[in-house]
């Protein structure tokens, strides 16, 4: 997969140099099109109702994982927002500059997020995007277990379960910061569930995973 | 031989006796020397001449004769010895006697012929290696005596018999068994081991066990200890007066593992006896006793210092868990050192000192004093008793010996941070009510704390005393001041100014002062603030005391020395006769938990009661109203009512300081991470957790689920990070 930073950072000086190459402006003219359908008339920005038309257009939920991906694909920076710029970086990496082409891509965007070095990167791109404030660094702890379910859910549903059942129970933890967010993936990956056998308390996994194992160890009894 | 006229060489030669080959020449020198040896077994040596004997075995060697001569040797002592082996197995009653005398006799006979055969000794018997003839004799007597079967078990089962019987009380006759196992390890060593020795410990063995078997039933512990002493003394005796000295080792060692060793635990562990109620009664002979004992077999010291440790700490346990002993900290710690005091004794008198007991009682007092998270507290409330009151009249230097003692306590605790914290307050409340003996026995104590954990830990104490130094020289400074100068009228002031920082952090309650007293304060704080610019002043009243006069119905007048909250109460009581607790709590504002407390010692206490209550209760409820008391009695013109003593604690005063210190710490941890983290760069989280905790034990133990919390919390203020690589790692971010 072509690194998209460079594309979007040579499709930047496409857009900023006075005069756009014919090839530049053409390569973009049907995904800018399609842009403009969704996008809020003033603002030039895909705004949440534009999104939400989006989606159905899509025939996919608005809550779906999948719009999320798509997020990620466009490097999108804030969450409900799609700007000209992140719109083409997605749709230019998803080589879709229509609705049924893009429609099409997203099955194989789901596969390549499957990958584990993509999913990494997915992961915690879907805690930064739900930092809606400027210097936010945690998010609450009932969004971070939607979150949780909604990214993690289908590979890793029985700890997903445990753990956001583990977060609502206690009242210690009232956000979780990225630090905590990452940590709970790495716990998915190198911890066999439900037997835990190999987790250390005494290694360097954050606090909150400690308290949820001896949580759910006491509820195991 | 014969003269020479030729001219030839003058040649001289040897004398040549005439020689005579005579065959029956070597049958008949023979002859003689056996008719020699023959007389000499007989003692009848002294009819012989040494010089004709000496020049026969002579001859015989030169003339070639010496292995007739040495044959001949062997065969005819061989004779001998059968005939002193018959007479020796016949004796009745006098066996080993005879076997000496004979061993006596064949041992001369064998040094006469030795010295006739001196010759043949030094030629024949090297040139050929034949065996010497003393050494000769020796193994002659060895093979035909002890090594027959009738002797051999009849002189070990005697001379065992003897020694039984000497260890059941007789007398026996030492000397002879010393010659006799002389003889035995002259024969050699071996044959002093496999004939005698052996047997001798295998039935010291078997002797000892039983006796031990008997006596372990019988006897207590200090006696049966003092039998085993006295048989391995009795034994190492034996030994140097009838036995080869090699044989001690092993004879000791016989003994002390049959008596000792395998009944250690027993001893032990005996009821009534054992070594806990030594310890208990303070028994240091026989403590001292078993200590030597003991100290011969493998783990025997261990044994006693491990019990010893185990019911040090039971007993501390029991002490410092004891709900008794917990209202009373003076008494608690004096209990404390009492023990120490105890076992320093002990270990001192009977045990020399051990340097392994010495740890083991450290260990112990480190152990249980720290099961009780009050032990800081209570251990700081010692030292203010002793430093209000001093020890009982004592001079300085006693003083200063207890100081000493606490210490060694002090040093058991692991939250020494407690400590301080409780140690400040104290120290304020004594410097402040000017309660302290001396202020040499407190500079001294901050000496000692200084030299134990550094000039940290008293550098705010030290700042402490400088303001109370610096206050005096104010005071002087403000009266001798316009401000201070006509107060004629006035009440006398006196103003403690404490530096913020350096005294123990007070919520700041202020209360309604009467007026008098705000129209002087103010005069001060005028003053002061003119000295001093930009500095802020408050008025702690929880923390003062003053003196007032007043006068009873019937006009006697007292003194009463007060605390603050209290004057603000009965100056009320110059306008008013009677007021309910309500009216009071409006008119002064003091908090509610410290205005109970100034009621109750105002009108609940005997002999201080200055109020009267309605209704008499004991507990002080917020619909009590309070009178003067003008039927007020006391024996002594100045009353003391004044509460700002150093007291225990009560449990949620307790709960805020030890809040107070949780919050303290968790700065000195994250400082102790990030110095580790500095130096190091890369650490993983065990590691991280042991330097931390190395770092900071000399002041407190630090949880590791703190440390953690504390990692966490500078990983996201960007601090540290995880390795990216190796997320078991942290990584300091410079």
């Amino acid at each position: 997969m072509r690194r998209s930073s460079n594309r979007k950072s040579s499709s930047a000086s496409a857009a900023a140099g006075s005069g756009s190459t014919k090839a530049a402006s053409k390569e973009f003219e049907k995904i800018d099109h399609l842009f403009n359908v969704y996008a809020d008339k003033s603002s030039a920005i895909i705004d949440p109702e534009g999104i939400e038309q989006l989606c159905s257009s899509l025939e996919v939920d608005y809550t779906d994982v999948r719009i999320l991906m798509l997020a990620w694909k466009m490097k999108a920076q804030k969450q409900g927002f799609f700007t000209l710029e992140e719109w083409r970086t997605g749709l230019k990496a998803l080589r879709a500059d229509s609705m049924s082409k893009l429609k099409k891509a997203l099955p194989e965007l789901d596969k390549e997020v499957s990958r584990p070095t993509d999913f990494l990167d997915f992961y915690s791109y879907a805690f930064r995007y739900c930092l809606t404030e400027d210097k936010q660094k945690c998010i609450d702890i009932e969004s971070a277990c939607q979150l949780l379910s909604l990214v993690l859910g289908t590979q890793f549903g029985p700890q997903v379960d445990k753990f956001t059942e583990y977060l609502k129970s206690q009242s210690e933890y009232k956000v979780m910061n990225m630090d905590q967010w990452m940590g709970f993936y790495r716990f998915c990956n190198e911890i066999p569930f439900p037997s835990l056998e190999n987790y250390d308390s005494d290694l360097a996994w954050p606090l909150i995973l400690d308290n949820f194992v001896e949580w759910f160890r006491e509820n195991q009894k | 031989m014969s003269g020479q006229s030729k001219k030839k060489p003058f040649k001289i030669e040897a004398y040549k006796h005439r020689v005579e080959v005579d065959p029956k020449y070597a049958d008949r020198t023979w002859a003689v020397i056996e008719h020699a040896i023959n007389e000499i077994y007989n003692h009848n040596a002294s009819g012989l001449s040494f010089e004709e004997l000496y020049r026969n075995a002579y001859n015989m060697v030169l003339y070639k004769f010496g292995e007739r001569q040495y044959n001949g040797l062997v065969s005819t002592v061989t004779r001998h010895l059968r005939d002193m082996g018959k007479a020796i197995e016949s004796a009745q009653g006098s066996f080993l006697d005879e076997l000496n005398r004979k061993w006596s006799d064949h041992t001369k006979s064998m040094q006469m012929i030795r010295d006739v055969l001196m010759y043949m000794d030094r030629t024949y018997i090297p040139t050929n290696h034949k065996t010497p003839v003393y050494e000769l004799g020796l193994n002659l007597w060895r093979d035909h005596i002890i090594h027959s079967a009738k002797i051999q078990t009849r002189l070990v089962d005697m001379l065992l018999e003897q020694i039984h019987r000497e260890r059941m009380g007789e007398v026996i006759n030492r000397g002879l068994m010393r010659s006799v196992t002389k003889m035995l390890t002259e024969l050699g060593s071996s044959v002093y081991q496999e004939v005698f020795e052996k047997s001798f410990l295998d039935v010291s063995a078997s002797f000892y066990s039983g006796e031990s078997q008997q006596y372990i039933e019988v006897y207590n512990c200090s006696n049966y200890l003092r039998m085993a002493e006295k048989r391995i003394n009795e034994e190492v005796e034996r030994v140097s007066h009838y036995l080869d000295s090699k044989t001690e080792p092993k004879i000791t060692a016989v003994v002390e593992k049959e008596l000792v060793e395998t009944h250690m635990h027993r001893l032990v562990h005996m009821e009534n006896s054992g070594l806990i109620p030594m310890l208990v009664s303070n028994m240091y002979e026989d403590l001292n006793c078993m200590y030597n004992l003991f100290k011969r077999v493998p783990s025997g010291l261990n044994l006693i210092k491990d019990v010893m440790a185990s019911h040090l700490k039971e007993t501390g346990k029991q002490l410092v868990t004891d709900p008794d002993r917990l209202k009373d900290p003076v008494d608690f710690i004096q209990r404390l050192l009492d023990m120490r005091e105890k076992y320093n004794e002990i270990i001192t008198k009977s045990f020399h000192n051990d340097k392994a007991f010495q740890n083991a009682l450290n260990a112990s007092f480190e152990y249980f004093i720290n099961i009780n998270n009050r032990s800081p507290e209570f251990i700081s409330l010692f030292v203010d008793d002793a430093l209000r009151k001093g020890v009982k009249g004592a001079s300085d230097d006693d003083v200063d010996q207890v100081l000493d003692r606490v210490l060694v306590l002090f040093r058991y605790l692991q939250e020494k941070d407690v400590f301080e914290k409780y140690y400040k307050q104290h120290l304020a409340k004594r410097l402040l009510s000017a309660k302290s003996v001396s202020e040499e026995a407190e500079r001294g104590m901050i000496l000692k704390l200084k030299t134990e954990c550094g000039y940290q830990f008293t550098s705010k104490l030290e700042g402490m005393f400088n303001d109370i130094k610096t206050s005096q020289d104010t005071m002087l400074g403000f009266y001798n001041s316009p401000y201070g100068n006509d107060m004629a009228d006035m009440p006398a002031i006196t103003v403690q100014i404490l530096t913020t920082g350096s005294w123990p952090t007070q919520n700041i309650n202020t209360c309604i002062l009467p007026a008098e007293i705000v129209i002087v304060c103010e005069k001060f704080k005028a003053y002061y603030l003119g000295t001093h610019n930009g500095r802020r002043l408050t008025w702690q009243t929880n923390m003062g005391h003053a003196d007032l006069k007043a006068t009873f119905g019937k006009g006697q007048k007292h003194e009463l020395n007060v605390s603050t909250y209290q004057m603000c109460v009965l100056m009320l009581f110059n306008s008013a006769d009677r007021l309910t607790y309500r009216e009071i709590e409006q008119a002064t504002d003091i908090p509610g938990p410290d205005l109970k407390r100034c009621l109750q010692s105002l009108a609940c206490v005997r002999g201080k009661n200055v109020l009267r209550k309605e209704p008499m209760s004991r507990d002080i409820s917020e619909d009590d109203a309070f009178l003067f008391n003008d039927k007020f009695t006391s024996k002594l013109v100045k009353v003391k009512i004044g509460t700002v003593v150093a007291q225990k604690e009560t449990e949620p005063e307790k709960m805020e300081t030890r809040q107070r210190v949780e919050e303290d710490r968790k700065p000195q941890i994250e400082a102790a991470i990030v110095r580790v983290m500095k130096s190091r760069r890369v650490l993983d989280h065990n590691s991280i957790v042991t330097e931390v905790t190395n770092q900071l034990q000399a002041r407190f133990l630090p949880n590791p689920v703190v440390i953690k919390k504390r990692i966490e919390s500078l990983i996201e203020r960007e601090f540290l990070e995880r390795d990216k690589a190796d997320r078991r790692l942290y990584r300091y971010m410079a």
